[in-house]
């Protein structure tokens, strides 16, 4: 997509840049994700109306994230908004078993989407904390990517955002997969 | 499984009757004793001296009374005193009812609970809350910031309550002992007054006179009751449920009132309350059933009245202030946000040239009246991604898009002066940044559609495509630098005088000039103008649209008969669609020109004739 020239950029000064989307259901956890990675701090959790968005830079990538608000009926107001996406990163709180079904659908609808035909997925099985949370083998069998997504680059990583285990794994994977495209 | 009562102890919670005794009670009362002089004297000495520690105490916790065995004792000075919550309902007017607070949260909720208490770090020292119980210090406000702020800011509360005291004795108004529930006439001072703030703790009685509470209250007495009975009594839509539910503990989770404890057993009251509201709201209007960001209205309501009254308050705010914004297809929203873009234009031409050079191709495909009138037709229709951001500063009203004591401001102002105060304050922040963003726009080698990129729906500009993408990275900059100005700068308008006297005061600023006709008027416009883009679109439709190129020229040059016999169009249809725009745009043309064009001519007219 529009890597062509941040590639070629990347090629003279040793640096990319790409943009990444983080969806999800409400109350998985993007926004904590998001804070803990640029500031390293914890935001008590309260739902995102409308959207943040942050540039985060790891080693010589500069992501600028957008983390959009998870309400079903608030999802239609970005839906403009895909293209022009690198990555796709999407969090699924592992502890919800009740809803993984509901994250799995919305996953679907968003990856089948023509804008997201070329992203990397990064799945985030978040919230490995706590006891009863589904272990990130678990939830990638469920999501059966591996099935579903022929042509597309993909990850399930097991992560905790209060202790920020699984972030930077999640955007080294990231990083490392699309330089290559 | 959500308003089952089983499982409580019936003592626990105070019975509907105890409420009934005191149903105006506002809740502010408890807030009261934080009245601004208190605050100030401790603030202004730097510290919370401990003798007056109790009397804060009392002041800060909905649920204090006479204190012991309640919230207050987490601020004792021994950390291991830790005392269960066991208030006693006496204290508890803001306690409505409690019996919906155990033994009915699905398995989903208890996670959220287990997980958000979990995620939680302690309530700070009291000196650390501010007079509504939320933290002083955020990643956008030092703890010394607000401080040395709120020391002046407390004095300024206090002159404005002695002038408002003036203000309604000289009106032959009651104080009814610092609790006045009647206000002047309208009037330009009533407004100025309005705008330098009403007094923390007449704000709900005000808000409720300004709103016309009571002629809806009266027409719907003992309804809410109603409500909360069936809620309890039958299942109410599942799915509003449980999504109400868990945005329940992440409404202001840092703020005294709302945040639960691990160790509490029971959601905090104005949880409960929150929930109750919430829950009555979605039964009384299934159009809107519960949206995120009702949850922070009603939030905030809470603070300053009863349940029922913030029941009626929320049913106002989106019935007559915000209309649709909260409903299911959002189309409210969308009409908002379109208003606010032509206000943009009109009211801060440079900011949106800049603002639109990012996305526009305007050397492209050469520019005619009718291409200008789709463009714009199109911006209404395909908000710009700026809106994202700017839409929840309308469905939340500004709460915690900008700090508390400036969402007030505005929300006084919103209920005295209606919706257009919301444009008005969008566009005040927009102004007060808007040297930032001029500045920081990054020299953009080429300009471009964002709408090619943005929606493979794009007709019109399809054929930029490739070379859009080229672009991303200076859009993407460019977007970067606005989206992170926007969602940061209003974060840190702690003084709401800030917003007020640099842009709100000044009659000279030509965005003071909107009003409330203005208002109504836009968006009849923009609610027109995207009813006409459907219309437009489902013409163009018809044919067969996997031609882009065609359709493009279609849509370009819409009297291009080849494409309409191509796609069995009749000339007659396009040419009414596209006439009736260009009709609209001449009016309200892209370059400012005011869209009350026709009737400032008139007046002119009028004028010369009375010459």
């Amino acid at each position: 997509m529009g890597n062509a020239f941040s590639r070629a950029l990347g090629k003279l000064f040793g640096s990319r840049e790409m943009k990444i989307l983080m969806l999800g259901l409400d109350n998985a956890g993007k926004t904590t994700i998001l804070y803990k990675l640029k500031l390293n701090k914890i935001k008590t959790s309260t739902p995102t109306v409308g959207f943040n968005v942050e540039t985060v830079a790891y080693k010589n990538v500069k992501f600028n994230m957008w983390d959009v608000g998870g309400q079903e009926r608030l999802r239609p107001l970005w839906r403009h908004y895909f293209p022009a996406t690198t990555a796709l990163m999407f969090v699924i709180d592992s502890n919800d078993r009740q809803r993984m079904t509901e994250a799995k659908e919305e996953l679907y609808s968003v990856i089948s989407e023509k804008e997201m035909e070329k992203v990397v997925l990064l799945v985030w099985a978040n919230k490995q904390d706590l006891k009863g949370a589904m272990k990130p083998q678990e939830v990638s069998d469920f999501l059966q990517l591996d099935k579903n997504l022929k042509n597309q680059l993909w990850c399930v990583i097991g992560s905790n955002a209060l202790t920020g285990q699984g972030l930077v794994e999640g955007l080294s994977w990231v990083s490392n997969n699309t330089a290559k495209r | 499984m959500n308003c089952s009562e089983k499982e409580l102890p019936a003592e626990s919670s105070p019975t509907k009757d105890e409420f009934k005794k005191c149903p105006s009670t506002p809740n502010l009362q408890n807030i009261r004793d934080l009245s601004s002089e208190h605050h100030r004297e401790d603030h202004a000495n730097g510290y919370l001296p401990i003798g007056n520690r109790f009397h804060q105490e009392e002041a800060v916790s909905p649920s204090a009374g006479s204190g012991r065995g309640s919230l207050l004792d987490l601020y004792g000075d021994d950390d291991n005193s830790y005392v269960q919550v066991s208030p006693t309902p006496s204290h508890h007017s803001l306690r409505r009812r409690s019996t919906d607070a155990g033994g009915n949260r699905t398995s989903t909720t208890r996670s959220v609970h287990s997980t958000t208490t979990k995620r939680r770090s302690a309530i700070p020292e009291l000196q650390n809350l501010d007079r509504y119980g939320f933290r002083k210090q955020n990643n956008y406000i030092t703890l010394k910031d607000y401080d040395n702020w709120w020391q002046n800011y407390s004095k300024y509360c206090v002159r404005r309550k002695h002038k408002w005291q003036l203000f309604l004795t000289k009106s032959g108004l009651s104080l009814n002992g610092d609790s006045p529930t009647k206000f002047p006439p309208q009037s330009e001072k009533l407004k100025r007054y309005v705008r330098k703030g009403i007094p923390a703790e007449w704000r709900g009685n005000a808000w409720w006179y300004f709103a016309r509470g009571d002629e809806m209250l009266n027409k719907h007495k003992g309804l809410y009751d109603k409500l909360v009975d069936k809620c309890q009594a039958e299942k109410v839509k599942v799915r509003d449920i449980d999504v109400i539910e868990r945005d329940l503990n992440r409404t202001f989770p840092d703020n005294i009132h709302f945040h639960r404890e691990s160790f509490q057993v029971e959601d905090p009251l104005m949880i409960r309350s929150l929930r109750r509201v919430l829950v009555a709201f979605s039964l009384y209007d299934p159009n809107i059933g519960y949206c995120q960001s009702m949850n922070f209205l009603v939030g905030l309501l809470l603070f300053f009245m009863n349940e029922e009254r913030a029941f009626w308050m929320l049913v106002i705010i989106t019935k007559k202030y915000l209309p649709e914004v909260h409903s299911v297809n959002l189309e409210g929203v969308n009409i908002d946000q379109g208003v606010l873009i032509l206000c943009i234009k009109q009211y801060l031409p440079e900011l949106w040239t800049k603002m639109e050079s990012t996305y526009t191709n305007d050397g492209e495909i050469g520019s005619s009246d009718q291409q200008d009138a789709l463009k714009q037709m199109e911006i209404l229709n395909k908000l710009p991604p700026i809106t994202l951001s700017t839409a929840s500063w309308f469905m939340s009203c500004f709460i915690g898009v900008v700090p508390i004591e400036t969402t007030l401001r505005i929300w006084d102002c919103l209920f005295y002066e209606k919706s257009h105060f919301l444009f008005k304050v969008s566009l005040a922040i927009f102004k007060l940044c808007e040297g930032e963003l001029v500045e920081k726009k990054p020299s953009l080698l080429f300009s471009q559609n964002i709408f090619a990129s943005f929606s493979n729906e794009s007709l019109l500009s399809n054929h930029t495509h490739d070379w859009a993408a080229h672009q991303n990275m200076n859009r993407d900059d460019y977007d970067m630098i606005l989206f992170q100005v926007i969602q940061t700068f209003p974060k840190k308008l702690l003084n709401p005088n800030d917003i007020f006297d640099k842009v709100l005061f000044k009659k000279k600023i030509p965005l003071n000039k909107l009003d409330q006709d203005e208002i109504d008027k836009i968006r009849k416009y923009v609610i027109s103008q995207r009813k006409k883009w459907v219309r437009f679109n489902k013409v163009l439709k018809k044919g067969d649209s996997s031609s882009s190129a065609i359709v493009a020229e279609a849509k370009v040059d819409s009297r291009n008969a080849a494409v309409s016999k191509e796609f069995g169009m009749s000339d007659d249809m396009i040419a009414d669609v596209l006439a009736s725009e260009l009709s609209g745009f001449k009016r309200m043309s892209l370059a400012g020109v005011d869209w009350n064009t026709n009737i400032k001519a008139r007046v002119k007219q009028m004028k010369q004739q009375g010459k």
